[in-house]
């Protein structure tokens, strides 16, 4: 946990000011506390072409990091009509008067050439418009088939530059695809970019699929399917496209995760009318009952140091949030809804930043998800609706994927919210889709 | 051949004539008047009002009654009435030295001192300001001084005129005479009008329960004007749950024009993550840079905002 606080003193500070820096200290500071948020307007050129061929590519690179860029919340892209200025050169520093005019904060330019080894050669800048500084400039090789990867790595790059966090954009996320009719679904895993793009299928559909989730280097789905017997957690090798079954159970096995190192997979294991949270060793195949109540204990996430999980059992009589050690032990609830005594709390996971755990609340006739810090105070939901489930976070713990079911005829769709709330867009999809699962950041970004 | 007139549709033409041209002249439209300069402004909430009325807790229970009424009614009439005192003592010495009545000696006494001392003194025995101010209508120091430059009449007519003017309760306004005293008592008086009225240590110390208590912490001053300019521009990118705890201190160098003497500094940040308080002093140096010239700030006042010292914070944020 970062809690601490500090403080840095610029060396630079007194020597700038000198004897005016005593004289600011005499008087009170003003203070500036803005009340809503908005957007930072930033200016994205078409990535210049190499070479005539390399145009398409050159644009749509615009167009995947503006894309990210906005549905970011935090960045208000420019429409390009609005551009005074056409870049020609991106080695050359631009006219920054000609940004500052149309109110831009930011500017990108970039560049796109076609290496003779057939590659692709992607450079960015990233200029501070008001004070005329370049605040990062980057250039990657890829294979073209790569040109969006690139481009949400650029997106990264960006974000994180300005924002001080560090991105989500070059991440994937698995989910289930659902089509035909509502009594004969047919479900399958599927995985794409977290913009909706590059939708891959990972099984058939002839057995049901739930609750996918994403190993720490993301090589892995754990999930549970509905095979001949009962239901079982299974692993899936992305690369391979092969799947085992994880562990060997009498009972049902469900609501798999992994631990942060991604040694071992945690999971319920149903017993009876009750089920229990048990941890299997990837390596040496060894479980460890972690519970072991007359309840239903389900729904395990592990705390970003693996020192803790979080879990869903209803042993207090409605179903709420539990957190304890993660090798077992006292749990304790965490969930206490302070305006409806009969609402239950599930599907708890935790951030990847450690500081909030988000969770499914039902109460009042509605589905909503929200966000609580891991000792459960400071509750706050995010969206409600008719049937709202099964939140997860993004890489950098600032955004939030769920799915929303309207109830009727239709069918889900993938929605996600910023965790302040304010930020609530529609995840585009094939089809129908459930169960989301963010996988970590696919590079590191930090420059 | 006859023509047949209808009455009644005379009367209705006569009748719409005279009402069009009455809108006409009604509703015509006035010349444009180009808008005259905006001016930055504050607007306070009924409780900021409340809070800057609500004077000091640990304000000086003795000192109930602020500095600042006490020495604004006192000042300006005291010199108005040692004014009149160099006035009589030019007189005097032009003409032959005249035993002045009743208790007007007082003036005359004070007559070399400086206009400070005057005013200490003078205000006791004349506490009702209304009365000792001079009717400007009625007094002419210009046809005063051609007149005087005319006649030329010896001592007579300023000594009438300096006991007429010393109480300033019954000016005499008919009396036309030279009176160079006149004019410079009318312009030190406006002076020093101006002068009382901007005290700036009026309200140095702290008072309980004055309506004036905390006047000096009213936003509705540059500093108001400076932090909404600012704030137009302060666009931070971070709006997470701990966002409360995220600050950036910024010393900002001014020119007297408003426009930045030199970069912002920034002297510290703070929050949880060290990156993120960083974005948020780069989101704020951009806004002090992108907002300037801040032209609305005082001249005058210009040492008091050579250097602002500023804190970015996002407690509002959520």
């Amino acid at each position: 946990m970062n809690r601490r606080r500090f403080m840095t003193l610029t060396g630079s500070t007194l020597a700038v000011l000198g004897g005016g820096h005593a004289f600011a200290q005499g008087q009170p500071r003003l203070r500036i506390d803005p009340t809503e948020f908005q957007p930072v307007p930033i200016a994205i050129t078409n990535f210049l072409p190499g070479s005539p061929a390399d145009g398409d590519v050159g644009n749509g690179v615009t167009q995947v990091i503006t894309n990210n860029l906005k549905r970011s919340g935090l960045f208000a892209p420019i429409d390009q009509a609005a551009f005074i200025e056409r870049i020609s050169n991106i080695d050359v520093a631009p006219q920054f008067q000609n940004w500052k005019t149309i109110n831009a904060q930011a500017l990108v330019t970039g560049r796109m050439t076609r290496q003779p080894d057939g590659r692709l050669k992607a450079e960015f800048r990233l200029w501070d418009v008001v004070s005329g500084q370049q605040l990062a400039g980057q250039q990657y090789f890829t294979s073209p088939e790569y040109w969006r990867r690139i481009a949400h790595i650029i997106s990264d790059q960006i974000y994180e530059r300005m924002t001080g966090e560090k991105g989500y954009f070059d991440s994937r996320v698995v989910f289930v695809d659902e089509t035909g009719p509502k009594e004969r679904r047919v479900k399958r895993l599927a995985m794409m970019d977290q913009d909706g793009a590059n939708v891959r299928y990972l099984t058939r559909g002839s057995d049901l699929v739930l609750t996918p989730r994403f190993s720490p280097n993301s090589q892995e789905i754990t999930y549970m399917e509905f095979g001949q017997g009962d239901p079982k957690v299974y692993l899936f090798n992305i690369e391979t496209g092969q799947r085992e079954i994880v562990g060997n159970f009498p009972g049902m096995t469900f609501a798999p995760r992994f631990s942060p190192d991604g040694q071992r997979v945690i999971m319920s294991l149903q017993q009876g009318g009750n089920s229990n949270l048990f941890v299997m060793d990837l390596r040496s195949r060894s479980t460890t009952r972690l519970t072991d109540t007359p309840a239903i204990d389900t729904s395990p996430s592990y705390s970003p140091d693996g020192t803790r999980i979080c879990f869903e059992s209803d042993r207090g009589g409605r179903s709420q949030i539990y957190v304890m050690a993660a090798g077992g032990g006292q749990a304790q609830r965490i969930s206490f809804s302070k305006d409806d005594t009969n609402a239950t709390y599930s599907t708890p996971v935790w951030s990847p930043r450690g500081d909030y755990i988000a969770f499914t609340r039902q109460g009042g006739g509605q589905f909503s998800i929200g966000v609580m810090k891991p000792d459960g105070s400071g509750e706050r939901l995010l969206t409600s609706g008719y049937h709202n489930e099964g939140p997860t976070f993004s890489p950098n713990g600032r955004v939030l994927m769920f799915f929303r079911d309207p109830g009727g005829s239709g069918g889900p769709s993938l929605f996600s919210v910023d965790i302040s709330g304010r930020n609530e867009l529609k995840v585009p999809t094939p089809g129908f889709a459930s169960d989301p699962a963010w996988s970590p950041l696919l590079s590191s970004t930090s420059g | 051949m006859k023509v047949k007139v209808d009455k009644t549709l005379v009367a209705s033409i006569a009748l719409h004539v005279l009402v069009l041209g009455w809108g006409l002249v009604t509703f015509s439209s006035r010349a444009f008047v180009a808008p005259e300069e905006s001016l930055p402004i504050d607007i306070i909430s009924t409780d900021q009002l409340a809070q800057m009325t609500n004077g000091q807790k640990t304000g000086d229970k003795k000192e109930a009654k602020p500095k600042v009424e006490k020495i604004a009614e006192a000042k300006p009439e005291e010199d108005a009435v040692g004014k009149v005192t160099e006035k009589k003592e030019l007189i005097k010495t032009n003409s032959t030295p005249e035993p002045p009545p009743k208790p007007v000696e007082k003036p005359v006494e004070k007559k070399p001192e400086p206009p400070k001392p005057v005013a200490e003194a003078k205000p006791k025995e004349e506490p009702k300001p209304p009365e000792k101010k001079p009717d400007p209508a009625k007094e002419d120091p210009i046809a005063e001084l051609q007149k005087k430059l005319e006649t030329k009449k010896p001592p007579k007519p300023p000594e009438p005129k300096v006991a007429a003017v010393q109480p300033q309760q019954q000016p005499k306004p008919k009396e036309r005479s030279f009176d160079p005293a006149q004019i410079q008592r009318e312009l030190d008086k406006r002076a020093a009008t101006r002068h009382e009225l901007t005290g700036t240590t009026m309200n140095a110390s702290a008072q309980l329960g004055s309506t004036t208590g905390t006047a000096v912490a009213n936003v509705a001053t540059w500093r108001g004007a400076f932090q909404g300019a600012v704030k137009r521009c302060f666009t931070p990118t971070y709006n997470g749950q701990d966002a409360d705890q995220y600050e950036a201190d910024i010393d900002i160098p001014m020119k007297i024009d408003g426009s930045l003497a030199s970069e912002p500094v920034v002297v510290a940040v703070r929050g949880p993550s060290r990156s993120i308080a960083q974005a948020v002093a780069e989101s704020a140096k951009r806004a002090i840079v992108q907002c300037q010239v801040y032209s609305f700030m005082p001249k005058p006042q210009y040492e008091s905002w050579k250097l602002i010292p500023m804190t970015f914070g996002l407690k509002d944020m959520l």
